[in-house]
């Protein structure tokens, strides 16, 4: 079995959620669990860090696509950061650079989530 | 077995009238038999055994119990002694005595000595082979040596009187008497047998063995007073040693019996604690037997509350079961009850649910058994004390690797009704019936599992339906497809539409997810794709009306993947459009490049983002040029060590076979990815389609 890992940091008023290992079929429920968890708690500006994220499948992805309704239509947003290029061709693949802004630092991903604050106050 | 039975019948009564008709010619000689004496003895012992072994044939067919043994014997004792009682009084003064030796006075008085010798040597027969089968009940090493040797003793007491006078002393008989009746004690003690009898045999056995021991007493008396009866003055005229061996035998009935009294009135205070032992065995072998044999739940409690109903002789008995251990859900309502006797659903549903801190609750959390001795006065059943039926209440929980599955209740009318043997028979009890109840529960899971096989596997075989059974043959190219599911049904589709004349439509896509869910998606896809495709021409309009389709059906973490490709099979011209799926390889004479037109997958958005994400890309086809259309399933498949099988392997595979057909193109590429994915199998659906450009001929 594959291992797969969440982590959850702040910084500042994002929350930031660092994935590693493998995100498949048989552990995209953890993830859903963590990103109802931020949900529930009304958090959400989500940054994912996917510095250690190995490999994702469709139902990983899925679950970013189950959440981002609900947490932008909150004012929210999930952001993605420092993607292999593996792992970002297959975001990419799917079009997901399209729906998603993902960054290559978490820190861009960071100020962007304050700009936007700045300016909607 | 009948035949001999006649014979040694016949026999027995043949030599007996022998025996009389020469006892009549002495009496009309008047005279003495002289050396003739011995022969007549020798009739008499052989007519004897012969009676012996019609007894023992007789007794053998019929395999009495214990306590009809010692009602026969108490019964055939009874007979003869008042029979020996009315004639003794009817008849006295009928012998005249000399010379030791007794002379019937009339012929009548030899008719009746001999009838009553003949019953006295077979009553005594009967009474020895039976209190042999008592003897040898649960024998130990020396019981039928001890037995015989008394026989042995009986026997020879009897023969030293063989060359007697009647009324001659001797000293050889006492000595063999004496010893006899030391055999006769030592076998007394051989009681086993009543400890098996229940209560009721053992009152039975008790009042038999009290007649049987007066009865024997009575012979005995009979036999050996100085003023001698009837019955002794006619068994010493018959046969001495008769005399003797009867004196023997009643002697032996009598220690024996008093013995079996004695002991059965001493086993009788332990002999119901014996029964509800032996009922509690029986009770606890049914049970394992029906473990075995009962998979419905409904007819195992119906055994349950009966056996508990009888184990301990409660008034009442139910049993609760709490499906999938979830007992604390339906905590206010009986429905857990799975059978019940001699009380009604409503008294239940008070003694559960009446307060709020019920039995039912107490037993939940402690998981013990609780005994209520007194139910109007304790304190945690007040709120049942208007029942006047249940004066005590035992509960015991169903325990399961901690988890409660059940209670098994029981009522009596009494207070202080259970004991603690009922509380230990009980847990005993409940323990084989939780093993019971989870056998059938496993039982009828593991039919419900293998329903659901059988529907998985007709869902795989429909999806397999859904495939293209065949693809059409052009001939300007080969076209070569596989699918194989990871599960029994998947989400990988690949299809096939002929759009016009010389046009088709090749698309291959992927479901997220898996399983069952997976392949509902892809069944709409193929409706999907079997309509629309021929109304519109250009794959990107195709796929912008697909999107709208799927996006109000498919769930939100959902999304179809799809790459498709239209193929003019006259001039190889190719366009294709990308929502998402892995790009499709393209190889020529000169070139092997992955083609990969922008596009997101369907129902990830709908409206203009969507559609201004789709490009499309043409390509003309040459003699020679391969299409390779394929699932990520291909490029994912992981090795032993974790490595994906890659873009770059695909194409090499390719780039190597490009020169053979596109079925062996496609077999290639499957047997590499097997053999890389090697025994660990692959995890994800996986489908090749491979196009070749042949040309035209």
């Amino acid at each position: 079995m594959n291992e797969f890992k969440i982590s959850f940091r702040e910084s500042g008023k994002i929350h930031v959620m660092e994935l590693k290992g493998y995100l498949d079929a048989h552990t995209a429920p953890n993830l859903e669990e963590a990103f109802q968890k931020l949900v529930n708690a009304k958090k959400f500006n989500i940054l994912v860090n996917c510095k250690d994220l190995a490999y994702i499948s469709s139902a990983g992805l899925g679950v970013f696509m189950a959440f981002i309704e609900d947490i932008r239509t909150s004012g929210g947003d999930i952001k993605m950061s420092n993607m292999t290029p593996k792992v970002y061709n297959i975001f990419d693949l799917l079009g997901f650079p399209m729906l998603y802004e993902i960054f290559s630092d978490e820190h861009e991903a960071v100020k962007k989530f304050d700009a936007k604050k700045q300016s909607s106050k | 077995m009948k035949f001999r039975k006649l014979l040694t019948l016949t026999g027995s009564v043949l030599l007996f009238a022998a025996v009389f008709i020469i006892d009549a010619t002495m009496k009309s000689l008047d005279s003495d038999l002289g050396n003739f004496f011995y022969v007549r003895g020798a009739l008499i012992i052989l007519a004897f055994i012969l009676t012996s072994f019609y007894i023992e044939a007789d007794r053998r067919e019929r395999q009495p119990t214990m306590i009809q043994r010692i009602g026969r014997v108490a019964a055939w004792a009874g007979l003869f002694v008042s029979l020996s009682i009315i004639v003794s009084l009817l008849r006295f003064n009928e012998f005249e005595t000399r010379a030791f030796r007794l002379f019937p006075r009339d012929y009548i008085t030899i008719l009746f000595s001999s009838v009553l010798s003949i019953a006295a040597g077979a009553f005594a027969a009967i009474t020895v082979l039976n209190i042999k089968d008592m003897l040898l009940y649960k024998r130990k090493k020396g019981t039928q040596r001890n037995f015989w040797i008394l026989l042995i003793f009986f026997f020879l007491a009897s023969a030293t009187t063989l060359n007697l006078r009647p009324l001659e002393p001797s000293v050889y008989t006492t000595v063999f008497f004496v010893l006899s009746v030391a055999m006769i004690i030592i076998n007394s003690f051989r009681l086993s047998w009543i400890a098996y009898l229940s209560r009721r045999e053992k009152i039975y056995a008790m009042l038999y063995a009290l007649l049987a021991f007066f009865a024997f007493m009575a012979i005995n008396i009979l036999l050996s007073i100085s003023d001698r009866p009837f019955l002794a003055k006619a068994l010493l005229y018959f046969s001495y040693p008769l005399h003797t061996f009867v004196q023997l035998t009643s002697l032996f009935g009598a220690v024996y019996f008093g013995m079996s009294f004695i002991s059965t009135l001493f086993h009788l205070p332990t002999a119901e604690a014996f029964d509800r032992k032996q009922t509690e065995l029986s009770s606890l072998h049914n049970l394992s037997r029906l473990i075995t044999q009962v998979f419905d739940l409904n007819e195992l409690a119906e055994t349950v509350t009966k056996m508990t109903f009888e184990v301990c002789e409660a008034s009442s008995s139910w049993l609760e079961v709490f499906p999938n251990d979830t007992g604390e859900k339906s905590a206010g309502r009986a429905d857990g009850i799975v059978s019940y006797r001699n009380i009604s659903p409503e008294d239940i549903q008070t003694i559960l649910f009446g307060d709020t801190n019920s039995i039912r609750s107490l037993v939940f959390s402690s998981k013990r058994v609780l005994l209520i001795d007194d139910v109007s006065t304790d304190r945690r059943t007040k709120y049942i004390s208007k029942l006047k039926k249940v004066g005590s209440l035992l509960v015991v929980p169903l325990v399961s690797h901690q988890n409660l599955i059940g209670i098994l209740y029981a009522t009596k009318q009494m207070d202080f009704g259970f004991d603690q043997d009922d509380i230990d028979v009980l847990s005993g009890f409940a323990d084989q019936v939780t093993i019971a109840i989870e056998n059938a529960t496993l039982i009828k899971k593991s039919l419900e599992k293998e329903r659901l096989q059988r529907e998985l596997l007709l869902a795989q075989e429909m999806q397999k339906r859904l495939l293209p059974q065949t693809l059409p043959t052009f001939s300007t190219l080969e076209m070569r497809a596989v699918s194989a599911p990871a599960l029994e049904v998947g989400g990988d589709y690949y299809d096939i539409a002929l759009l016009d004349e010389h046009r088709v439509g090749i698309v291959i896509g992927d479901v997220s997810g898996k399983g069952v869910g997976a392949a509902f998606y892809m069944a709409e896809m193929k409706g999907i794709f079997q309509s629309l495709s021929k109304i519109h021409a250009s794959p990107k309009q195709f796929l912008v009306k697909a999107n709208e389709s799927l996006l109000s059906s498919l769930d939100k973490r959902s999304f179809i993947s799809l790459i498709y490709a239209v193929l003019d099979v006259v001039t190889g011209d190719l366009v294709v459009s990308r929502a998402g799926h892995c790009p499709m390889l393209y190889a020529t004479s000169s070139s092997i490049k992955y083609i990969t037109p922008t596009g997101m997958g369907l129902g990830l958005s709908g409206g203009k983002l969507f559609e201004d994400s789709l490009e499309e890309k043409r390509i003309v086809m040459k003699e020679g040029d391969i299409c390779v259309f394929y699932t990520d399933g291909v490029t994912e498949s992981r090795s032993a060590s974790g490595e994906e099988f890659g873009y770059e392997r695909l194409m090499k595979v390719v780039e190597e076979k490009r020169l053979s057909s596109a079925e062996e193109i496609k077999e290639e590429i499957i047997q590499r990815v097997w053999s890389y994915t090697d025994a660990q199998g692959y995890d994800d659906d996986l489908t090749v389609f491979v196009v070749k450009w042949i040309g035209a001929h």
